[in-house]
């Protein structure tokens, strides 16, 4: 697991960001671009460079999705939930994957190598159902080539 | 017109007619989101090394779509005389080296064609104009997509852009709040409020600094058209909001675009940068003593940041929780300052009204709704893309033309107008207009564009359970009506799915459809939309699920399957019940 970063490190990351200019979010999307997460100490480094609070802060990340307060697993997937996906088989695809990697939704494997977390439509329902891996559009898939695309990704290790 | 952007609009004419002139095969590869799911990228990274290996003499260059999103990867193919253009659809990688050996021998490729787009007609290859999916559609705000490069700011001016802001340039704010209301333009958003009148809210408000803000974080499942416009014409966008600038004295604007669009994203961010450069952003606008910031801001994953005070509390840095309203965003929005929020297609026409007047701009629709209207559709439809069309055709048109109708061999249960509150109606009001009223009359709206068809094998509870979930994990919680009350709803779906139905259920609904109305805002207020209005014409269904404990589609698993459950359903082969 990745270690959390020195504080001089992160300081120097959001030292662009300014107080009352809306930065919050431009400041978590930096952190986690780099780290791939929102490690706990950033939240209180953003909150004195933005001179707020860190509640405040963390009620942004935690408000949002999309921030990570874990280090992102290998291949994260993103279950699309979408409606055209549910329309044509969904729910089989989530049933087939969590059995596969034996987790549930918002957890990751024991080993760190597979998350597991839902994705809101792209606009991609031309593939749908589909899923995907570390952002790229994996479609069509029936729940069996769904069991084989992560068994390829975890045997392409 | 202004003198600088007269000669910027100038040179980018010149380069645009020696780019044609060049005597060079042209390929154009759609890189969009919807395309790069299909493999675009790779297309266009094989297309550009086998055009090297064997010495053609190609102009290899990326465009937006042209809406055949199920299509993709879309190229076309423009000859070296420049005489003659075809656009090819399904160019997967797997068929670059087809394609590729066509080009090398002079000659079309019919079996991947879709359409000549540039000369005439063939004897295997007829006008893409002729092509059932593009018959009816009018494309204006999508002029550009599949002709010009999104990331080439010049392509944008040698096609007539920023002609409107240049003549926005030479009138006063009044006047262009005049044009844009003559127009009838109204709200894209869903709301459908005249965009005229919500900038002369803000050209009278007595504070500054004032904010734009574009509203692009179209949460709602199945609607791409944002993004379809922000990856293939970004500037459209960015025009558009020189033009409300203008109209309404504005300082800032920000572009607020979500999560889950990286390419719209980094192209709007292009975009803004490429316009800074050529003087169209900033300060003293092409000399005119203008100014106008415009910052491209990334969400971060909630539905509700789409509600206007929702997404100016997130740029604020808060946590995304829709604002009481009154005071509203023309009044104090941004920083309490004198805000206006649009969508993007409303801020995306105002351009073609400045450049071509609000008489020609209305005239295209007979309907009450003035101009043109994107739509994306998807579900158990054979094709899922996206159409511009003048206000006013009917859903079945949208199914049966251009989504090819259904996919599967079942009849058509229903459908969903436009996201996840928009509520759902049945297969007998495919005939009502994709216009506003019919859905208001309904107690329902259109939505922003993104229509859901769906099939037999769909179960009325199944669908309530996925669209009353969604309201429960994106409700902000701020009120007890909204947050409690879609929670309280989706226990009972699932109860009901799982064949613990009981007889006050549908009572509990009706308690809760009147208990949510009171939510502050429109999230809460249209939540149980879907239940309320399937209530009324799917009830016997629901009966069915409740009392004979029968899910018709057999999609619940605590029920037995009835009629139209699919034999490859993993039920046990009950008789059917119904
Ligand atoms: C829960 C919720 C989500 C919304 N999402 C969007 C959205 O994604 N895009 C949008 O333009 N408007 C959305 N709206 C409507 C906006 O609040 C606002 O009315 C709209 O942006 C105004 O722009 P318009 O007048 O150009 O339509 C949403 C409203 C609610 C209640
Ligand atoms: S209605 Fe729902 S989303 Fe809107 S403010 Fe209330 S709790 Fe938040």
């Amino acid at each position: 697991m990745a270690a959390e970063p020195g504080l001089q490190e992160l300081r120097e990351l959001v030292a662009e960001f300014q107080p009352g200019r809306g930065h919050v979010l431009p400041a978590l999307h930096k952190v986690q671009h780099t780290y791939g997460w929102v490690p706990r100490a950033a939240i209180e480094v953003i909150a004195r460079q933005l001179n707020t609070t860190p509640a405040l802060i963390y009620g942004a990340v935690t408000f949002y999705s999309d921030f990570r307060t874990h280090p992102p697993a290998k291949y994260e997937v993103a279950w699309c939930c979408g409606p055209a996906c549910r329309l044509r088989g969904g729910e089989a695809i989530r049933e087939a994957i969590q059995e596969e990697l034996g987790i549930g939704l918002d957890e990751q494997t024991p080993d760190h190598r597979f998350g597991l977390h839902v994705g809101q439509c792209n606009g991609t329902c031309h593939e749908a159902p589909q899923i995907w891996v570390n952002g790229r559009v994996r479609g069509n898939l029936t729940p069996e080539s769904a069991r084989d695309l992560i068994r390829s990704l975890r045997d392409g290790e | 017109m202004n003198a600088r952007l007269q000669k910027l609009i100038a040179d980018a004419k010149a380069a645009w007619q020696a780019e044609q002139a060049s005597g060079r095969v042209r390929i154009r590869v759609t890189l969009d989101t919807s395309s790069i799911a299909r493999g675009a990228e790779e297309t266009l990274a094989r297309l550009r090394d086998a055009a090297a290996s064997r010495k053609i003499d190609a102009d290899v260059g990326i465009t937006g779509s042209w809406g055949f999103c199920w299509m993709e990867p879309c190229v076309s193919v423009r000859s070296a005389a420049g005489t003659h253009a075809v656009l090819y659809g399904n160019v997967t990688p797997d068929r670059v080296d087809e394609l590729i050996d066509a080009i090398a021998a002079g000659r079309d490729l019919p079996s991947l064609a879709l359409g000549v787009i540039e000369g005439n007609a063939t004897p295997d290859i007829p006008l893409l104009e002729d092509h059932p999916f593009m018959k009816g559609q009018v494309r204006r705000l999508m002029a550009n997509l599949g002709r010009t490069d999104p990331e080439n700011i010049d392509h944008y001016l040698a096609h007539g852009g920023y002609e409107g802001f240049g003549k926005a340039l030479e009138m006063d704010a009044e006047a262009i709040v005049k044009e844009v209301l003559d127009s009838g333009l109204g709200g894209r958003g869903g709301g459908g409020f005249p965009t005229g009148r919500k900038w002369d809210f803000l050209r009278n408000a007595t504070a500054s600094p004032r904010y734009l803000i574009c509203n692009a974080d179209e949460g709602d499942p199945g609607a791409w058209v944002n993004r379809i416009l922000m990856e293939g014409d970004p500037h459209l966008i960015i025009e558009g909001m020189l033009i409300a600038a203008l109209a309404s004295h504005a300082d800032e604007g920000y572009i607020y675009i979500r999560y889950e669009y990286p390419l719209a994203f980094e192209r709007m961010k292009k975009a803004v940068a490429q316009a800074y450069e050529k003087g169209l952003l900033g300060k003293d606008i092409l000399g005119t003593g203008k100014n106008f910031e415009l910052i491209v801001f990334l969400g971060a994953g909630a539905y509700v940041c789409g509600e206007e005070t929702g997404l100016i509390n997130s740029i604020d840095g808060y946590r995304g929780m829709p604002r009481i309203k009154p005071p509203f965003p023309a009044q104090a929005g941004l920083w309490n300052k004198p805000t206006n929020v649009n969508n993007v297609e409303s801020y995306a026409n105002a351009p073609l009204i400045l450049r071509n007047g609000a008489q020609w701009w209305s005239s295209v629709s007979d309907a009450k709704e003035k101009g043109t209207k994107m739509f994306t559709f998807s579900g158990h439809v054979k094709q899922a893309g996206c159409i511009e069309i003048p206000f006013g055709p009917k859903v079945r048109t949208l199914l049966e033309q251009y989504a090819g109708g259904l996919s599967g061999d079942l009849p058509l249960k229903g459908f969903q107008p436009g996201g996840p509150l928009s509520g759902v109606l049945p297969a007998s009001d495919i005939d009502l207009t994709l216009t506003l009223d019919p859905y208001r009359e309904r107690g329902m709206f259109l939505g922003s564009g993104g229509v859901v068809f769906f099939d037999q094998s769909a179960c009325i509870v199944d669908l309530c359970l996925f669209f009353l979930g969604f309201c429960e994990d994106e409700s902000c919680g701020r009120c007890t009506t909204c947050h409690g009350g879609t929670q309280r709803a989706v226990e009972i779906l699932r109860r009901i799915a799982a064949g613990g139905g009981r007889d006050a259920d549908l009572d509990n609904f009706e308690k809760l459809i009147g208990t949510l109305v009171w939510s502050n805002c429109l999230h809460g207020q249209f939540a149980m939309t879907s239940i309320k209005t399937s209530l009324k014409t799917f009830r016997d269904e629901y009966v069915e699920h409740i009392v004979d404990k029968v899910c018709r589609a057999g999609v619940c698993k605590g029920l037995m399957p009835g009629r139209w459950a699919r034999r490859a359903a993993p039920q046990p082969a009950a008789a059917a019940a119904d």
